[in-house]
């Protein structure tokens, strides 16, 4: 049965853990700054990247979190230094919906990252990508709606 | 046919004129109102103001039917959404795209831009030909990516005027396809001596461009 072990017969028995699981945010707001320390807290190893000073050093406040500033013609550049290559799981995460697009793909289909988390607020874009094997995250319009719904019946 | 562009930077508004001298039917969708009004004065209705990257505006511009779609917005990831809504969403056949970014290319290609211009390396390419001294000239940006075609000149104090062709130890997967003497193209033979002033063609990889240039052009 799935999710079910058997002690002894657990898949990857035996085999030695990977040392290092990483991972890279891009685009650090509010919403990183309170994942990063939970992806550090189960154990990776994690990379924030950002164009802005301020915002970058309110993700990467603790030591374990290494913060990235970047310029955007050099992209690639940074995410090669972030170890993109080698990560377990890539969010993007910034406010620039167009541009978490791109660098998600990048990180999926040039850097063969396992897990890709793409935060888009556009139904439409969400759907779209969704569509083409990207994980996506970000406001439903949906849930907003049924919100809206019930709120009217309890007044 | 009918060809709808997105972005009315100087690309699409050139594209467009020589489309339309052609014959063909063309749409551009400019974000920038005030752009528009201007391109509104010498392009007419074909300018519609609206978000290549919104399929609302890509719908009314016509894209559902649009035979070639063509991206050329500032903006490396407005072009890349604009061409997979267009591809994805209202199935057009043909997707271009103009990029900034050199290293996006691949991305592009590798999800099915049909065409790239990668513009930056064009502009890159022409300015350094124009470079006074003895530049190594890129000859095209072949389709296979591992394989790069160059033109040298070969100044007189290089090591190799003088020698046989047979004589040169060329870096790995490069060899020299045309010897190009007083405008005369011939084609390489293991006896041929080279001189000052010779033009090299030579096929190579990106990664060797540069010993090769040694090789051919270092005293």
């Amino acid at each position: 049965m799935p999710g079910s072990f058997v002690a002894g017969t657990c898949p990857g028995a035996g085999v030695i853990p990977k040392v290092r699981m990483d991972a890279i945010i891009y685009g650090c707001g509010r919403l990183a700054s309170m994942l990063a320390p939970y992806l550090v807290q189960s154990g990776y190893t994690v990379t924030a990247l950002d164009s802005n000073l301020s915002r970058l050093k309110s993700v990467a406040a603790e030591p374990q979190i290494k913060g990235i500033l970047i310029a955007d013609p050099m992209m690639h550049d940074y995410l090669q230094e972030a170890h993109v290559d080698i990560a377990e799981l890539f969010l993007a995460l910034s406010d620039e919906e167009l541009r978490n697009v791109l660098v998600s793909q990048v990180a999926k289909h040039i850097y063969n990252v396992p897990l890709v988390v793409c935060r888009l607020d556009n139904p439409q874009l969400q759907q779209l990508y969704s569509g083409l094997g990207l994980k996506v995250v970000g406001f439903s319009i949906l849930n907003l709606f049924s919100e809206i719904q019930q709120a009217i019946r309890l007044d | 046919m009918y060809v709808v562009i997105v972005g009315c930077s100087p690309v699409g508004y050139h594209l467009t004129k020589v489309l339309l001298t052609a014959g063909h039917e063309v749409t551009v969708l400019e974000k920038d109102p005030i752009r528009c009004q201007l391109l509104w004065d010498e392009l007419g209705s074909v300018v519609i103001q609206g978000d290549g990257t919104d399929e609302r505006d890509l719908k009314s511009a016509g894209t559902a039917r649009a035979d070639v779609f063509v991206a050329a917005a500032d903006l490396d990831e407005t072009n890349l959404v604009a061409c997979q809504i267009a591809k994805h969403v209202f199935q057009v056949p043909h997707t271009m795209s103009t990029i900034k970014d050199t290293k996006n290319e691949p991305l592009f290609e590798i999800l099915g831009i049909d065409v790239v211009v990668n513009a930056t390396h064009l502009m890159v390419t022409a300015l350094e030909e124009g470079v006074p001294g003895r530049p190594l000239l890129r000859l095209m940006n072949p389709r296979v990516p591992e394989l790069e075609l160059v033109s040298v000149s070969l100044p007189a104090d290089s090591a190799i005027i003088g020698k046989r062709l047979d004589e040169l130890v060329l870096p790995p997967h490069s060899f020299i396809s045309l010897v190009i003497k007083k405008d005369r193209a011939s084609l390489p033979s293991n006896e041929m001596i080279l001189e000052s002033d010779d033009e090299v063609v030579a096929v190579t990889s990106p990664g060797e461009e540069h010993n090769l240039y040694e090789i051919l052009t270092g005293a």
